[in-house]
């Protein structure tokens, strides 16, 4: 347990750099973003107003107020997000690959560590996990920071005030990051964790049979995601409307349960008794 | 003390070889403290399992002693110093009998030689 | 002592291990020569279970490799097993957050005797001097075997000597130490035993000094008899 957690350390500061970057990027271009959208709406409001000499009444006819919904449109507030999402997708790869790569040994030093083999697996899932967290905490504290701006910038009858939650729901993409309710939050971030751990384990076949664990790896991957879409493919196709929603909920639970279990004892099997490095 | 090993006799009879001729010179004295087993092999570059087994079998054939954890010494046994004198002194002769032996040379011819080369070699 | 027991292992369908069978006694140092063939590496990473046999046994002080092995045993493998962007104090430092069996004060010995600067960054170093942080952070480890592949290739001849003196050392007193070289000239008098491996197969095991007291041969010698007959 305690080289557990000093594993997630090194792992976390491992990648600490490009982390910054990335959270560095994401605050800089989401409050330029909001500057930019909030001074181009009064550009042609102003163009409306003194150029156009049309009445405020019909400006605003034509314009419309601008809200933080239209910031959220805007490619400086959508590409962090997906530069993010991105990067930590080819991570999920990287943080394995890495340490087989390169001048150095790395994979020798930590599968001769004198601790189950899982808790590398561990350390770095959870690594991934805590950085996935940390930048949905950044986007949340993101949001009430460029709502400011545009006040700032806007006066009051030119503007929409949203709460966060406006905001929220009236975004789609966000609302997979930041769903409405705790248990939405739970099931989303659960299915995000266990594909973390499929993948994982795909990786560890390839790792432990090269070409051939790239077939592995497929299948595994496709195998644990028959598993979890089961209840659902009986739900709808062979037995149409049998469960109740509370049943199937409790069925996807199992199912996803059944494939974290499945990917780690893989996993587990993989790094005591096939890798090499 | 720098040692060439030859590789085709055991290490430890090398090192041996190489205590008697000091003691035969006089480099190292009767009674002399010796390095332990871990520095000789530092300085002969050796394995140190050679070293111990080099101090055993000259510690069997009474060439140095050692008393309590106390480091070994040089023998002041009179006899044991005399016969390494005597042993390296005859082994040389005999080498010498016989690479002059097969050259068949007469030994009247080969003793002035000898003589005439020893007191050269000493004047140096 | 570590006891390989008739180890088979294929790459694909190469075998690269066709049944290979010697011990390592722990106080001596036991070089395993080859001069083909990838078995010798293939070995070591097998010993210490970082790739897996097809077949046979592996055994250190009569029980399977586990875990707990990594404080008992350790690996020195040709390439550094650290990251080049730490430097040799973050190394020594996650040695010491990982292994209870880590030596700090051996450690720093060992740095001194190498002549290194631990805040130097181990990307920077040349490359004797990263041959010498690796075997520092094994060498500093309190274990009782330590296994070293090619502790001697690619590096300069001051590197070579200061190296061979480790193995006369106490660094590696009373521990067992399993070698692997193609080069046997700088390391003849080092060592106490040999394995001569060809194409998968151990062809002899010999005692170094046995040899000589007993047949007057050179390791040499044995192995121009084994490898060219």
């Amino acid at each position: 347990m305690n080289r557990y957690i000093k594993l997630v350390n090194f792992e976390f500061n491992r990648f600490l750099k490009i982390y910054l970057v990335l959270i560095g990027i994401t605050i800089a271009s989401q409050i330029l973003g909001a500057i930019i959208r909030s001074n181009q709406y009064l550009n042609d409001m102003n163009d409306l107003l003194y150029e156009q000499l049309m009445t405020r009444e019909a400006a605003l006819e034509q314009l419309g107020k601008i809200s933080f919904y239209h910031i959220t449109q805007t490619v400086w507030f959508m590409g962090p997000i997906a530069i993010c999402i991105v990067t930590l997708l080819i991570y999920m790869f990287f943080i394995w690959y890495r340490d087989w790569f390169g001048k150095n040994t790395f994979i020798y030093r930590l599968l001769m560590l004198p601790t189950a083999r899982i808790n590398v697996y561990f350390a770095k899932a959870t690594t991934i996990l805590l950085m996935v967290f940390g930048l949905v905490a950044i986007q949340l504290l993101m949001l009430p920071v460029g709502r400011r701006v545009l006040q700032w910038m806007i006066p009051v009858d030119f503007r929409v005030d949203q709460t966060i939650r406006e905001i929220l729901t009236s975004f789609d993409y966000l609302m997979i990051l930041f769903p409405s309710t705790f248990y939405e939050f739970v099931i989303h971030y659960a299915i995000g964790f266990a594909v973390v751990l499929v993948v994982f384990t795909a990786i560890l076949f390839e790792r432990s049979f090269r070409w051939k664990g790239i077939v592995f790896g497929l299948i595994f991957g496709a195998f644990a995601v028959t598993i979890f879409i089961f209840p659902v493919i009986v739900q709808a196709f062979i037995l149409p409307e049998f469960f109740y929603p509370i049943e199937l909920f409790a069925l996807e639970c199992i199912a996803g349960l059944v494939v974290v279990s499945l990917s780690i004892w893989t996993s587990n099997y993989l790094l005591k008794k096939k890798i090499r490095v | 003390m720098s040692v060439t090993f030859n590789n085709r006799d055991p290490v430890y009879i090398q090192v041996i070889r190489h205590f008697k001729e000091q003691i035969a010179t006089g480099r190292l004295e009767p009674g002399q403290e010796i390095s332990s087993r871990r520095e000789l092999a530092n300085k002969l570059k050796i394995n140190p399992n050679t070293a111990q087994r080099a101090y055993k079998e000259m510690e069997e054939q009474g060439l140095i002693f050692t008393e309590r954890n106390l480091p070994s010494r040089i023998t002041r046994d009179e006899h044991v110093l005399n016969a390494v004198r005597e042993e390296l002194i005859l082994e040389a002769v005999d080498s010498f009998v016989t690479s002059i032996h097969a050259i068949n040379v007469p030994l009247s011819e080969v003793l002035d030689l000898v003589k005439e080369k020893y007191e050269n070699k000493s004047e140096d | 002592m570590i006891e390989v027991k008739d180890v088979k292992k294929r790459f694909g369908r190469k075998e690269v291990l066709k049944g290979v069978s010697f011990t390592a006694e722990k106080g001596e140092i036991t070089c395993l020569i080859g001069i083909n063939g990838v078995g010798k590496t293939t070995i070591m990473n097998a010993i210490v279970a970082l790739t897996p046999i097809n077949s046979g046994q592996i055994l250190i002080d009569g029980e399977e490799l586990h875990k707990g092995s990594y404080e008992k045993i350790t690996f020195i493998p040709d390439a550094i097993t650290m990251l080049p962007q730490m430097r040799i104090i973050d190394a020594m430092q996650f040695m010491d957050d990982f292994y209870d069996c880590w030596n700090e004060k051996r450690a720093e010995e060992i740095l001194s005797f190498f002549k290194l600067d631990k805040q130097e960054r181990i990307a920077n170093l040349s490359k004797g001097n990263t041959a010498k942080v690796n075997l520092l952070l094994g060498l500093a480890m309190d274990v009782d075997y330590i296994l070293m592949d090619e502790p001697f290739s690619g590096i300069d001849i001051f590197s070579r000597e200061q190296i061979a003196e480790v193995f006369t050392s106490h660094l590696i007193e009373d521990r067992g130490v399993i070698i692997t070289t193609h080069e046997i000239n700088d390391i003849e008098h080092l060592i106490d035993k040999v394995v001569l491996l060809n194409e998968g197969y151990v062809l002899k095991e010999f005692s170094t000094e046995e040899i000589r007291e007993n047949e007057g041969k050179s390791v040499i010698d044995v192995m121009r008899e084994v490898y060219q007959s």
